[in-house]
């Protein structure tokens, strides 16, 4: 078998040798027979005519042994794509809009695919991927969960000294901004911080110096730092003797000790890294490290999941036990491509959804279409039919043509899939995905042609099963080629593409009611002319809490100097922006007993509220006298007013130990800290003055959390954001700023999946809209060009223009409304599956199926109006004439 | 030259196969060793020769190598592979034993039945 099909293939790939090699073997054994003849005696040119004669028909000993080596097959198919290419060359207008809408589809299709692989399917870029992976935790009770763990200090000891089927590393989650000099320059950067053998687990290994040690990674151990390849080259010139150098980091000196190889990334994908150093103090104390694990040769991750039960098992602190009493809690090893990926798989598996949904619309498009040049084929069908052609080389012949059409459209889908791609990676933010790349690889392509093929399949099955009832007799003896069965088959492809139309339509309406609801939200403080940038205050010349106080209180003062500014502040979080911490607190209410309540924290200077314009309700706002040695003062918002006071006053009632509240604000939209819910919330907050705050918990929240100077202008300030960077440089000079953004620049940050799901599925339902445009117009269109006779005679016979229009649309519009009930119907029940992703509009939104309705009820119409006027061009005497 | 029979069916690969397997030849020789080793008694019609060569080769039973031929000509030559070997050997035993059962049918007398 093997080598039969290795002779076909040396056959196929050196055809001409193969050709060549016949004639001359051949040819040599006619010589070889006249010489023989000639010796026996006969003339020369009489042999060569026996020769010959006995020979026989050399064309056609040709073919017998070009059939003996399976080469016929391809010859006919050779010949068959041949006449398809003819075929389709000479039906461009068929040709373009079949291999159009195919490359819109299929291109569309590509693009999420792409997103779909490189983030599901495609291994991580490190040496054996499927032996990465990272904890989630379990806990089955009525509150219970199944996510990604993370750890504590403590945690961590068990992790890394009792589970010995894992190498194991924790980092911190994501990255925060810290403050390089080098040289003259000072530079804010995102540096993160990682433990020993976190570089281990990624199979990384420096491309100058080395890992961090053990050593390094202990508490209060020696101060060193890794580069990435990127920062080595831009701050340091790429000089390898930076290589033991000690570099002014956080304010103090760090020695560097490797830079990471070029084109590597980490799942931090920070510019710098510094060892951990993590205990079971201060940050350690909370569940504030992430861990990534490698299985170690010769262990099993069910091993690796029981030594991870067992050691935390024996932990001191359990609270999964404290907060869900009874449950049954479990820690298993999950694949890291899967825990990086998972809060994104929900919706990239809806653009899968969608894509496909387009795909079904563009196969009900040209089975029509397909359909219909069918029906125009009868002749030619019936005649090849009488001329001798089997049934099955006639279907053949389709096949052939349906498959080429679906390569060429696959083909320029890639291009269209190539483009869409671009464009979706332009419009998401930088890191937005957890994968360096999103490549239109070997995989993509696969799947592209599969979808290329399967498409052939669904739009030419229709119309394939259409030809087998060609009746020789009666298609060749009458001019009418409409049957009446095949209209009927149309209208039903038309009505299930509008239906499916209407649910892309309703989907995506419904997320643009949402996003509309969203960036509509009442701020609860006024965004405009707001100016903000971040600065990194984990550093050692701030950790004396009366240099961070002189630090807010003159960079604010010299801000407010800058002409056209109207006043300047500092928050740890802003409007618009997850609150840094998410604290628990006792309130005090007189004799009542306390109530432990979970809050938003911000930490602010006195102008936060005037600054950003934030109502103050009830009370007082902070002002320069509430420092560190006065009263310890707080001013809760209207939500957490009414969620723990009622509709009492909470003036003069206390947080904690002794913090009176003083005042109550207007709620800020914010996103959700404490309970999962919408994008944007005015949930429960708790503001205090900065120079009230403990210096030991200030300086562990800066580690986190970069604080935002913001200042308000009346109008736009020519050269604000340097005037801003110098006030601050006034007061320490070396203290870079972030980078600026105005309130707007951050809603929009807030809100990119939201919009990043608008554009994509926005753009897929109109799509569809233009397809099932194009389906309505050629139903209709093939309906006026078959019948223009039919309509000439009845037009001769008294019929008005309008009424034969109208009889005419009637077949479109009553596909259409039929396909809008049945998406109706359809959305009914398959938008329920948005619930979760939909805030302030329902599922069943009136205005919503509103616009749908009207929407495709205008497109429909044009649609179905355009080719219907050209019943008004038919002239009843020509066409009578013509017959 | 005496009488010639015409082929059987199914019978010209196990001939070629046996021609090729005296020794390498050419198709021109592949006839006239047939013609030789049957005494002149098979007559191989000239056009189907060379689809059955192809075919055999095809199938793996012999094997094609460019060559010299006597009159130093260009040749393709064929030989047996071990495949081929095989295959010969099974159809020389099958055909002994049709020959010998068909023998031993026409040659039944009335008094054996």
């Amino acid at each position: 078998m093997f080598a039969r099909f290795r002779s076909l293939l040396r056959a196929l790939a050196l055809r001409r040798d193969f050709e060549s090699g016949m004639s001359e073997e051949l040819s040599f054994h006619i010589e070889q027979y006249t010489e023989d003849l000639v010796r026996s005696g006969i003339s020369r040119q009489e042999a060569r005519r026996r020769a010959r004669l006995e020979f026989g028909g050399m064309d056609a000993v040709k073919g017998d042994c070009r059939e003996a080596r399976g080469l016929l097959v391809f010859d006919e198919l050779e010949r068959m794509f041949h006449y398809a290419a003819r075929q389709l060359w000479c039906n461009p207008g068929f040709t373009t809009t079949v291999i159009l809408t195919l490359a819109l589809a299929i291109g569309a299709n590509t693009a999420i695919f792409s997103i779909v692989n490189a983030l599901l399917l495609k291994s991580l870029p490190y040496a054996h991927p499927e032996r990465m992976g990272t904890i989630y935790t379990r806990v089955t009770s009525s509150g219970g969960y199944d996510e990604r763990h993370n750890l504590d200090g403590e945690q961590w000891e068990l992790l890394r000294d009792n589970v010995p089927a894992l190498i194991s590393a924790i980092s911190t989650r994501g990255t925060s901004g810290v403050n390089l000099q080098a040289g003259s320059q000072v530079q804010y950067l995102h540096a993160a911080r990682i433990s020993a053998h976190y570089l281990d687990v990624l199979a990384l290994q420096p491309v100058l110096g080395r890992n961090f040690s053990e050593v390094e990674d202990r508490p209060q151990g020696p101060k060193t730092a890794i580069l990435s390849y990127s920062l080595w080259r831009n701050a340091f010139g790429s000089n390898p003797d930076v290589l033991g150098e000690s570099i002014l980091l956080k304010g103090e000196p760090y020695m560097v000790i490797g830079v990471l190889p070029e084109a590597v990334t980490t799942p931090l994908n920070a510019d710098l890294y510094t060892a951990i150093q993590a205990s079971r103090e201060g940050e350690g104390a909370g569940t504030n490290f992430e861990a990534i694990t490698r299985l170690r040769d010769g262990a099993t991750w069910q091993e690796a999941d029981a030594q991870i039960n067992r050691t935390w098992s024996l932990r001191s602190d359990r609270y999964e036990l404290k907060d869900n009493p009874g449950a049954q809690v479990t820690y298993y090893c999950v694949p890291l491509q899967k825990a990086e990926a998972a809060t994104l798989r929900p919706q990239v598996l809806t653009l899968m959804l969608a894509a496909g949904l387009i795909l079904l619309i563009a196969c009900a498009n040209l089975a029509g279409l397909t359909l219909v040049r069918m029906m125009r084929r009868t002749p030619e069908v019936a005649t090849r039919l009488a001329l001798g052609a089997s049934r099955w080389q006639i279907q053949k012949q389709f096949w052939i043509e349906n498959l080429l059409l679906a390569l060429v459209g696959g083909a320029v889908g890639i291009g269209v899939g190539f483009l869409a791609l671009r464009s979706l990676l332009l419009l998401l933010p930088e890191h937005f995905l957890p994968v360096a790349r999103v490549p239109l690889d070997g995989q993509v392509m696969a799947f592209t042609l599969a979808v290329s093929l399967l498409t052939s399949i669904l739009f030419g099955m229709l119309p394939a099963l259409a030809t087998r009832q060609v009746d020789l007799r009666s298609s060749m003896s009458s001019r009418a080629v409409a049957g009446v069965g095949r209209q009927r088959l149309r209208e039903a492809l038309i009505t299930g593409e509008i239906a499916l139309t209407v649910v892309l339509l309703a989907a995506s309406g419904l997320l643009i009611r949402t996003l509309i609801h969203l960036e509509t939200l009442p701020p609860g403080f006024n965004p405009n002319g707001v100016m903000a940038a971040k600065a990194s205050l984990d550093d050692a010349r701030f950790h004396d809490p009366a240099a961070l106080r002189k630090l807010l209180d003159e960079s604010t003062a010299a801000m407010r100097q800058i002409p056209g500014v109207q006043d300047a502040a500092v928050g740890l979080s802003l409007p618009y922006e997850r609150s840094a911490i998410n604290g628990s607190l006792t309130i005090r209410k007189g004799t009542e007993a306390e109530q432990q309540v979970q809050t938003d924290e911000v930490f602010v200077t006195p102008g936060y509220f005037k600054a950003l314009q934030i109502p103050v309700l009830l009370g007082r706002s902070f002002t320069e006298g509430d420092g560190p040695d006065a009263q310890h003062v707080a001013v809760v918002n209207q939500t957490f007013a009414r969620k723990f006071f009622h509709d009492a006053s909470p003036l003069g009632h206390y947080l904690d130990k002794n913090t009176l509240i003083v005042g109550v604000v207007e709620n800020v939209a914010v996103p959700p800290g404490v309970d999962a819910g919408a994008p944007l919330t005015g949930e429960q907050a708790v503001y205090v003055p900065y120079a009230q705050m403990d210096a030991q918990l200030l300086s562990l929240v800066h580690v986190w959390f970069q604080p935002s100077w913001i200042v308000r202008t009346g109008g736009p300030v020519e050269g604000l954001t340097a005037q801003m960077q110098r006030a601050l440089a006034s007061v320490d000079p070396n203290l870079p700023f972030s980078g600026f953004y105005s309130m707007r620049d951050l809603l929009a940050k807030t809100l990119t999946m939201q919009r990043v799901e608008v554009a994509l599925l926005g753009a897929m339902a109109a799509l569809a809209l233009l397809l099932s445009a194009v389906g309505i117009f050629a139903l209709v269109a093939n309906i006026v060009a078959q019948r223009t006779r039919e309509i000439g005679i009845r037009m001769t016979l008294g019929a008005t223009i309008l009424k034969t229009m109208i009889d005419i649309a009637s077949t479109g519009l009553s596909a259409s409304a039929l396909g809008l009930v049945l998406g109706l119907i359809l959305c009914a029940g398959a938008l329920r599956a948005m619930r979760s992703v939909l805030y302030g509009v329902g599922v069943y939104d009136a205005p919503t199926i509103l616009v749908v309705i009207l929407t495709l009820s205008a497109v429909t119409l044009l649609a179905i109006t355009v080719p219907a006027l050209r019943v008004a061009r038919i002239d009843p005497a020509k066409t009578l004439r013509e017959e | 030259m005496g009488k010639t029979a015409d082929l059987l069916p199914g019978t010209l690969d196990m001939l070629i196969l046996k021609a090729v397997s005296l020794k390498p030849l050419h198709g021109y020789g592949v006839l006239l060793r047939i013609r030789q080793i049957s005494r002149d008694a098979l007559e191989i019609p000239q056009g189907s020769l060379y689809p059955a060569l192809y075919r055999l080769e095809h199938q793996g039973l012999i094997a094609a190598e460019w060559g010299q031929s006597d009159n130093n000509r260009r040749a393709k030559y064929y030989t047996l592979t071990a495949a081929g070997r095989r295959r010969l050997r099974e159809e020389t035993a099958g055909w002994n034993r049709l020959v010998s059962a068909i023998g031993a049918a026409l040659n039944t007398t009335s008094e054996e039945v």
